[in-house]
């Protein structure tokens, strides 16, 4: 038994690798078709474990979705800036989209009054990418030439660009001469306010190191928005963090939608491209039936046969998966890129699913044709019926 | 002589015809499927997208300025515009009325509450059924307007005039629960309402109350009319054109200015409600206009790449299964070649064959591809979704080129190679 296993294995390595090679532009067909399925498949594995993450950061475009100010129920009016610091702070940094403080308060202009708002304006910009603005953004924090106004309050006023604003906090006396930089249009109630910077409206208001509240944006996927909520409580005390519902609930449903059209889209690609790269080689395996009447009529056994074809195919499934995963992940890059302008993680978890697709793939496409064409006479075969 | 070849040809070998059919349709069906979806794909966002709440603002005309800070205006009430109530169902009359799936009026009054300080009242339509120019009633109030709203306890009955639900934020300060009586004391007297809920926005309507519209009225003494009125509207991402026309549409040519107002931006949505109530100005609410219009239009963009990356591979499926079924026939070349067939009859014989197999398959695949999209579609967005009738010419042309694509090559590289050679299975 043990001398005639080993007269077999030669022999059964050297059909293997003949046919592989002889027949290489035929293998090449054969690969390149299940490597292109393979790469298809790990590709959209790949963007679909990563969508919810890309357009949690998409939806920040929507601003801010939580406020830290306040706890419910105070009585004094705004908390202390390094406060909102530290709450800031207790934020992943890879998560934190944006967040600035905003101070409000009401100041004298030439025209009438006006509501102000210190911010800070870089912060400011990164969670508010939705606002309109003619002119530009105010680029640094410490900025207390200038100001940007809100376009309802500009056209009551008639204020326009590069005009300036003589400013008198009424409380303080302070004075401040600005240049409008920008003018903004949001639809809310920012088209009726200015902004400044938030050092500048302290002292206009004569309020130095406080703070009203403090816009954040944080990419959050799915329900994770109160546990966020509550670990900025937990690190930071003496303010308290909500979740802005109309922003972080909405931002749960859009998500699982997105999430739920991928999956049935991937899983149908899936299917589909297995299929079709099954398609392929089961033609591919049916053109050797004459091979397999020939090896019959030699005097192998069905299963010497089927034990060989399956070989080849387990070694070209093998090899095109490889090739593929690696073509896949370049193709997910590319895909993320033109997409989301990012990088997309490789999951290793894309790995075996793409590995036993292609298998199956490959040995349903062999077994079925083998085993027809081991079932005919040889004779009938070799003919040509 | 040509077409009996060809009909021979499709009834000898038809398992093999069939397997090629069927992968050809397999590929059609995935490209036209996720074609399907992804034009789609923009509109069911849109209503998705809804979630968000309204997109469109419309005040009065020439308003004063607030000077509201932190939810408490510091003038209220000091000549202010108003809308009439009236004019509220005009907006569901536009040219994009299908667009407009929810509206909600407002209008805020200041009240003081029993030895509690003062409060902000907001009166608005629940949930109403307002009746429209051409007799159908649509329902909407802001229920369907502010859908993120959290509501512990009950929504009041719309029409009951006493049923109130207080702000999150203000139960907390005032100690009150959901049951709670509570009398709002007014300049024209004392108002007795029931809490029947407690809300939870994140928004300014936390520390004020949420009440009927009519009650709001009356304690304002502004009976008819209302402040603000929100509008939720479907509406495309915004284009350069659209950009244009919010800067100065007067400056846009005729067709210009067609394709803009015929098209759902919502600066069109916003300016075509201004024409149709008089003296109000209607602003798109940028956070939930501008963020839908980047959202919506990612979802466009990964949709396209990724059926084109699918159909690619399909494609070269196809391709590759036709490169093999031809080389599976080079001793019918070789003998074709042997009786003397000259090297474009055979290549015509071969791309004939190819070119019905990716036609068949290819309008094949398109109808299953209409089916399933909608199949996906319904358990996505439990809707259907239009077909794009222009897909199925693009489809097809591209199944019967991919199938050609795939045959052209190896019928070439056999007929190129001496009769003898293939005929004794040396290729």
């Amino acid at each position: 038994m043990a001398a005639s296993d080993r007269s077999r294995w030669p022999m059964f390595a050297r059909l293997l690798w003949r046919s592989l090679t002889v027949r290489a532009g035929r293998v090449g067909v054969a690969l390149g078709a299940l490597a292109v399925g393979a790469a298809v498949v790990s590709a959209l594995l790949c963007l679909y474990l990563d969508i919810k993450v890309k357009m949690a950061e998409e939806l920040r475009a929507y601003g801010a979705n939580f406020v830290v100010g306040a706890p419910m129920g105070g009585s004094e009016r705004g908390v202390d800036q390094a406060d909102l610091q530290r709450a800031v702070a207790a934020v992943p940094g890879e998560r934190l989209v944006g967040a600035s403080p905003v101070l409000y308060g009401v100041v004298r202009l030439d025209q009438g009054n006006a509501v102000i708002a210190g911010v800070d304006f870089p912060g400011l910009r990164r969670v508010s990418p939705y606002w309109q603005v003619a002119g530009g953004w105010i680029g640094v924090s410490f900025d207390e030439r200038n100001a940007m106004i809100g376009r309802k309050l500009a056209e009551t006023m008639e204020i326009r660009l590069g005009d300036t604003l003589n400013v008198l906090g009424e409380a303080t006396g302070e004075r401040a001469h600005l240049t409008v930089k920008g003018i903004i249009d949001t639809g809310d109630a920012e088209d009726e306010q200015m902004f400044v910077a938030l050092p500048l409206a302290q002292r206009l208001l004569g309020l130095p190191g406080r703070a009203d509240f403090a816009l954040l944006s944080v990419t959050v996927e799915g329900a994770e928005a109160d546990a966020l909520a509550s670990s900025i409580d937990a690190a930071a005390p003496g303010v308290e963090a909500r979740p802005i519902r109309k922003i972080s609930e909405s931002d749960g449903v859009i998500l699982d939608k997105i999430d739920g059209l991928m999956a049935v889209v991937a899983a149908f690609i899936l299917v589909m491209t297995t299929l079709c790269v099954n398609a392929t080689l089961t033609a591919m395996v049916a053109e050797r039936a004459p091979e397999i009447g020939l090896e019959k009529a030699l005097g192998a056994g069905h299963r010497a046969i089927v034990a060989q074809f399956v070989g080849e195919t387990v070694a070209i499934g093998i090899v095109g998966t490889l090739i593929g995963l690696g073509l896949g992940f370049g193709l997910a890059q590319i895909l993320g890129q033109a997409v989301f302008g990012g990088w997309v993680d490789f999951r290793a978890a894309v790995i075996p699913v793409a590995l036993a697709a292609s298998l199956l793939t490959a040995l349903a496409a062999a077994v079925v044709p083998v085993r027809r064409a081991v079932r005919i006479a040889p004779a009938r075969v070799l003919r040509g019926e | 002589m040509f077409w009996r070849l060809l009909r021979q040809s499709f009834l000898q070998g038809r398992r093999r015809k069939i397997l090629s059919g069927l992968t050809v349709a397999l590929a059609a069906t995935l490209g036209m499927a996720l074609a399907t979806l992804s034009v789609g794909v923009g509109d069911k966002m849109a209503h998705e997208m809804r979630a968000y709440g309204a997109n469109i603002r419309v005040v009065p005309k020439g308003e004063s300025l607030s000077l509201a800070v932190g939810g408490l205006d510091l003038n209220p009430l000091k000549g202010r515009e108003t809308l009439a109530e009236s004019d509220v169902p005009l907006i569901k009359d536009i040219f994009w009325r299908n667009n407009i799936i929810g509206l909600a009026p407002f209008l805020d009054v200041p009240v003081a509450l029993e030895g509690k300080g003062k409060a902000r009242l907001i009166g608005t339509w629940f949930q109403r059924d307002m009746p429209m120019p051409d007799g159908d009633a649509f329902a909407t109030g802001v229920r369907t307007v502010a859908a993120h709203w959290r509501v512990e306890g009950a929504w009041p009955v719309e029409g009951a005039e006493d049923q109130v639900l207080l702000g999150k934020r203000l139960a907390r300060r005032l100690g009150l629960g959901v049951g709670a009586d509570l009398t709002l004391q007014t300049p024209n007297g004392p108002y007795p309402v029931k809490v029947v809920g407690l809300v939870e926005t994140g928004g300014d309507e936390e520390s004020a109350i949420v009440g009927p519209l009519a009650l709001a009225q009356t304690i304002a003494g502004l009976p008819g009319r209302v402040r603000t009125i929100e509008v939720s509207a479907l509406t495309v991402p915004e284009t350069e054109l659209s950009l244009r026309a919010r800067h100065n549409s007067d400056a846009l040519t005729t067709a210009e200015y067609d394709v803009w107002y015929c098209t759902a931006y919502v600066s069109t949505i916003a300016h075509q409600i201004e024409e149709a109530v008089v003296n109000a100005s209607a602003r798109p609410i940028w956070q939930v206009a501008a963020g839908e219009g980047a959202v919506i239009g990612k979802m466009q963009v990964l949709m396209a790449v990724v059926t084109l990356a699918a159909f690619l591979s399909a494609a070269m499926g196809v391709s590759a299964l036709m490169t093999a079924t031809v080389l599976e026939r080079a001793r019918e070349i070789g003998l074709m070649k042997a009786l003397g067939a000259s090297l474009a009859e055979i290549n015509a014989q071969f791309l004939a064959e190819a070119a019905a197999i990716g036609a068949l398959g290819g309008l094949l695949g398109c109808g299953f591809g209409a089916l399933l999209s909608q199949g996906i579609s319904a358990m996505v967005f439990g809707q259907s979704v239009p077909v794009p009738w222009i897909a199925v010419p693009l489809v097809t042309i591209a199944a019967i080129l991919v199938a050609l694509a795939g045959a052209a090559y190896p019928a070439r590289t056999i007929a190129r190679l001496a009769p003898v050679e293939v005929l004794y299975g040396r290729k």
